[in-house]
């Protein structure tokens, strides 16, 4: 594990990507307990401002801190997507192993299901679940935990099928391995990389699609600060006070390059040949 | 005599600092072939981009000019390169599957070259095109301009590399390994090819390979490289025959020449078979649920048998279905018709229990595939231990150590991973797995086919060893005729799936021989004075 | 290509619309809303709500409501809207033409801009020009559009800027100059992820074609660089990009979507937001399914473009 991290930071994506998310994890877990402001609290006098001494990245239509309000949102928009993301790669991995596993009818009538559900436009799929379950940062979640399943299902699946082509697992069979060793042992350790890289990079899309379903009314609701939903409400005021829309929009970019980059570089480090 | 290509004291060093070449100089007349020969990391064809001025940005060069005629290379831009690369210097590839362009018919890629250096278009290029085909020796080549390269074979698309490289009438040829990508046959025709267009044209050229006996066969002098040095230079049969310096010596002994035996001894003929294919077909691809998709056989009714300490050698050129029936009697792939080992008849892949998983082992072709990259090389030797135990009274530890002892590798290798050791090495880790569980027979399938000539005889020399002392049986299985010819008592010949042939291996090609047998005997180049 | 490899993908997008159709009317079933009483109102009596059930077909059981909204939607009926009475079909199928003409303009202006700046990245790979489009490109393919739409809004639509017309949608036939402009920053805004995710892949197949043997081969034929980089190289490493770009359409129908609402364009993607604020099921189901078979068709249009330019792959 310490020489994984030691050639993730030599690549520069991933050393810029972790320190970003570092950075956005101290922040979702200290939370309101370093901010200067509750997050609920007016500053009647102080409406719309802009960045200054005393409110850093500017105030809202109430004189809200923005800078405590974006802390506070963090924990709605970071964590929820990587438990989205969590649960949709697990359960895309598990139905992709058992797909490459089983093989034959049962692989193919999985997969053409796949690529069926695959048809409906990412977005829309969550949106459509997300209108079944009842608007709600939770259910937001969950949404995109089941749009992202077959596409790491079939991901998966292909991982598996290459590692199994291998001659590492031919020879694993041929000295007469359990099935059980060679999918534990030997595939599996070769199959979590490239999902782990694919996950990593998926959680940059599931901090967008959480944004996205709060900032359409459909994720996180008021009074939560979800980054979303601030620029949502930031809409009526574009043109008062621009900040309100910039500072949480340009921090769910920022944590989305963030993941985009670590994800990159973990693809480089996790080479074992490079 | 006209010196046409002549590099002098040329030295040239990459970017990260590695030495590619270092003081090498050359000269080649008028109508000759020189031949460069080395193994990986000689700088052989680093030699060949650095003539034709196609370096790396960040190589820093040295040394003495290289000149083709009166002109040195070196001063020339590169765009004044570009009049002479295809024009003056003509080179043909490794692989022509590799380099034709997929997306462009096999006329585009030869025509381009005579628009470019000829200035000839429409009907008159296509006309000259189709001369160069006819003279590289392909039928109907008005058909063959239309097609792409995947609709050629290999040695069709190899003659219009040739035509293409001939095409401008180049007064120098260079030529980076052109058969090595060929089956045997195919490539003693193109090298046929060559001779008769290199006579004809006078062109004088480089012949650049790693296979010693082939470039003393094709060459005028040979050059040997070692590590960019330039080792020796004498005329081909004198390199081949009286080698001055000992590198060149432990390279022409490494050369498989099927004159010398490596084996001395003959198994008991009267001895029950140990393993046995009793028509043995192999078909590969399954019906899909939308579509029933061909099945395609890769071996058809194969019989053969192996005895106690026998070396049976299978050989034939890609295709020919040698590793089909490799990975069916190693249990990968299933088949029809029986096996049986000792006594006992086995029908299919599921029967083929503990005793003879561990009774018959595979090594393959390519070692850093077939070994975890994640796993240490302790760790992958202690799976067949575990699986088989280790031998009496020893620690797991120690019989690796004794493992990797008995394939010459330090102990210490135990904690290192498989990318992290040489091709060689990772090919003894691999040997050394295998005969961790004490097999009776061991497969090995192209095992030396990826690995340089001399590291080769090593990996022999270990595997004949093993042999004496443990009794082992090996059904061996590679393309090449020389080496199987030095150590198997045996030879099987597989063409097209079918076992063509089965006879001792002193006997092999004699009158009573299979056509195909003959045919891949006399295309085999043997090194020079054999 | 033959016809039926043609027959068996066309099957295929069958499979998959009947699939998706299924897909779509399950979540539909679940929503918890009734029909009935959306078209009836609160105080509507028992016995109307009942009558208006049957007349429905809702007191059917759900397979057979499947099969009476299946069966209408291959006679090219998909339903009436709850909200406005009127046939679902034309009322999506013209905003669908509406979207398809932003989908359109956003991809044309994607190909225009991606192709070249992954050209230019790749040959000067590790040059300023390359890192500079590779770090624009992780920040386009990072920003959701519901962002990026609000900046072109505060920056290029800004009323006090006046350079554009933020919002709305004029018909191009009714007035050209006017209905494109309204289209100028949508457009934009839906390009920007296309443009950064492309971009990096032509850039990355261009460099591993470049790399390859055949290019060496042609370059070590005297070629010109030009000849070199277009009909060698580029070709090969474009082919890839189709694929890409087809997927690409599902971020774009997921995108206009967002874009539409921001930019109250009256697409689909609205259309369909709209229907799933108001519960109009038929509404939802039809959007929806519309969508999904645009995708699936978009698809198989790569598919066959494919087949058409690499001569390698032969659909048997």
């Amino acid at each position: 594990m310490p020489d994984l991290l030691r050639r993730l930071l030599r690549t520069p994506q991933g050393a810029i990507g972790l320190a970003i998310i570092l950075a956005a994890l101290v922040m979702a877990i200290a939370g309101t307990s370093i901010a200067p402001y509750s997050p609920e609290q007016f500053h009647p006098r102080a409406r719309f401002g802009g960045p200054s001494a005393a409110f850093w990245l500017g105030t809202d239509q109430f004189g809200r801190d923005l800078f405590s309000r974006l802390l506070a949102g963090a924990r709605a928009t970071l964590f929820y997507a990587l438990a989205a993301t969590l649960l949709g790669t697990a359960a895309g991995a598990v139905l992709g192993t058992l797909s490459a596993f089983l093989g034959g009818l049962v692989d193919e009538v999985l997969m053409r299901i796949v690529d069926a559900v695959m048809a409906i436009p990412n977005l829309l799929f969550t949106l459509l679940i997300v209108t079944v379950l009842g608007a709600s940062g939770v259910n937001a979640l969950i949404a995109i935990g089941i749009a992202f399943t077959p596409g790491m299902a079939r991901v998966t699946r292909s991982v598996a099928l290459t590692v199994r082509r291998q001659d590492y697992v031919a020879a694993a069979i041929a000295r007469g391995e359990s099935s059980g060793y060679i999918v534990l042992r030997e595939m599996l350790p070769n199959v979590v990389g490239p999902i782990v890289v694919e996950a990593t990079i998926r959680v940059a899309f599931a901090v967008m699609a959480l944004a996205t379903l709060s900032f359409l009314g459909l994720g996180a609701q008021p009074p939560s600060s979800e980054w979303g939903l601030m620029v949502a409400e930031a809409r009526p005021y574009l043109f008062r006070n621009a900040w309100m829309m910039i500072v949480p929009g340009f921090a769910i970019a920022l944590v989305a390059i963030a993941f985009n980059l670590f994800g990159d570089g973990l693809r480089d480090a996790l080479n074992p040949r490079t | 005599m006209s010196i046409v290509l002549s590099v002098t004291d040329y030295s040239l060093t990459y970017a990260g600092g590695a030495q590619a070449l270092i003081g090498v100089s050359l000269a080649i007349p008028r109508g000759r072939v020189l031949g460069v020969v080395g193994e990986s990391g000689s700088g052989k064809t680093s030699l060949a981009y650095a003539i034709m001025r196609y370096l790396p940005a960040g190589a820093v060069e040295a040394g003495g000019p290289i000149r083709l005629g009166e002109t040195d290379l070196r001063t020339l831009s590169q765009a004044q390169m570009r009049e002479i690369r295809g024009a003056r210097i003509g080179m043909v590839f490794q692989d022509p599957s590799a380099s034709l362009n997929p997306t462009l018919t096999l006329g585009e890629q030869l025509i381009e070259v005579l628009t470019r250096h000829k200035g000839l278009r429409g009907a008159e290029a296509r006309d000259r095109a189709e001369a160069l085909l006819v003279r590289v020796g392909l039928r109907d080549p008005a058909a063959m301009l239309r097609r792409y390269p995947h609709e050629a074979s290999g040695g069709e698309k190899q003659r219009v590399v040739i035509a293409s490289a001939f095409a401008a009438e180049p007064e120098c040829l260079l030529l980076d390994e052109p058969t090595t990508a060929l089956d045997v046959i195919t490539a003693r025709q193109i090298l046929d090819l060559f001779a008769e267009l290199q006579a004809e044209t006078g062109v004088a050229a480089l012949y650049i390979s790693h296979d010693l006996a082939l470039v003393s066969r094709v060459a005028d002098r040979v050059t040997v490289l070692h590590r960019g040095r330039v080792v020796e230079e004498d005329a081909a049969d004198e390199v081949f025959r009286a080698p001055r310096e000992d590198y060149t010596r432990r390279l022409v002994a490494a050369v498989p020449r099927p004159d010398v035996r490596l084996v001395a001894d003959t198994p008991d003929t009267t001895a029950a078979p140990l393993l046995a294919a009793e028509d043995m077909t192999v078909r590969y691809g399954r019906p899909s649920l939308f579509r029933r998709a061909p099945q395609t056989t890769g071996a058809r009714d194969v019989s053969l048998l192996v005895r106690p300490g026998e070396i049976l050698g299978v050989v034939g050129e890609s295709g020919s279905g040698k590793s089909t029936i490799a990975r069916a009697l190693a249990g990968l792939n299933p088949f029809e018709g029986a096996v049986r080992l000792g006594a006992r008849r086995i029908e299919r892949t599921s029967a083929m229990d503990r005793a003879y998983r561990r009774a018959v082992q595979i090594v393959f072709q390519h070692p850093d595939a077939s070994l975890n990259p994640r796993h240490s090389i302790g760790r992958i030797l202690s799976r067949p231990l575990a699986l088989y135990g280790a031998p009496e009274g020893v620690g797991r530890g120690d019989a690796i150590a004794a493992l990797l002892e008995e394939v010459q590798l330090p102990a210490s290798y135990a904690r290192r991973y498989p990318h992290q050791l040489s091709g060689g090495e990772t090919q003894r880790v691999a040997i050394a797995r295998a005969f961790a569980a004490r097999p009776s027979l061991v497969i090995c399938d192209e095992i030396t086919s990826s690995l340089d000539v001399s590291i080769q005889a090593q990996v022999i020399a270990l595997l004949l060893r093993l042999r004496e002392r443990l009794g082992t049986a090996y059904l061996f299985i590679t393309h090449d005729l020389n080496l199987v010819r030095q150590i198997a008592h045996r030879i099987a010949v597989m063409y097209r799936g079918e076992l063509v042939e089965l006879s001792d291996a002193g006997t092999l090609g004699g009158p009573a021989s299979h056509d195909y047998t003959r045919a891949l005997l006399q295309a085999v180049p043997t090194p020079a004075g054999v | 290509m033959s016809a039926s490899y043609l027959a068996r993908r066309l099957l295929s997008i069958v499979f998959t619309v009947l699939v998706v159709s299924l897909l779509v009317f399950g979540i539909t079933q679940v929503l918890p809303a009734d029909a009935a009483v959306m078209l009836l109102g609160e105080n509507a009596t028992p016995e109307q709500l009942a009558a208006v059930r049957t007349r429905l077909g809702l007191d059917q059981p759900v397979w057979w409501q499947y099969l009476r909204w299946i069966g209408g939607v291959v006679r090219g009926d998909l339903g009436t809207s709850l909200e406005t009475g009127l046939p679902v079909a034309g009322e999506m199928l013209t905003a669908l033409g509406r979207s398809l003409l932003l989908a359109a303009l956003s991809l044309l202006l994607m190909l225009v801009i991606a192709i070249p700046l992954g050209v230019i990245a790749a040959l000067r790979r590790g040059k300023p020009a390359d890192v500079a489009i590779g770090l624009g490109s992780y920040v386009g393919v990072s920003m959701p559009e519901f962002v990026t739409a609000t900046l072109v809004l505060i920056t290029l639509g800004h009323p006090e800027v006046g350079l554009l017309p933020a919002t709305g949608y004029v018909p191009l036939t009714e007035n050209f100059g006017e209905g494109l402009s309204r289209l100028v920053l949508p457009v934009l805004t839906v390009s920007v992820i296309l443009v950064a995710h492309v971009a990096r892949m032509v850039r990355s197949e261009l460099v591993d074609v470049l790399g390859t043997d055949y290019v060496r081969a042609a370059r070590l034929k005297g070629l010109s660089p030009r000849r070199v980089l277009f009909r060698h190289a580029l070709r090969n490493a474009l082919l890839p990009t189709i694929t890409i770009v087809a997927l690409d359409v599902g971020y774009l129908l997921g995108g206009i979507i967002v874009v539409e609402e921001i930019f109250a364009f009256p697409g689909i993607g609205r259309a369909l937001i709209v229907a799933i604020q108001q519960r109009d099921l038929p509404s939802i189901q039809a959007g929806a399914l519309i969508m999904a078979t645009t995708y699936a068709l978009a698809n198989l249009c790569a598919d066959i473009a494919y087949a058409a330019l690499d001569k390698r792959i032969r659909y048997a």
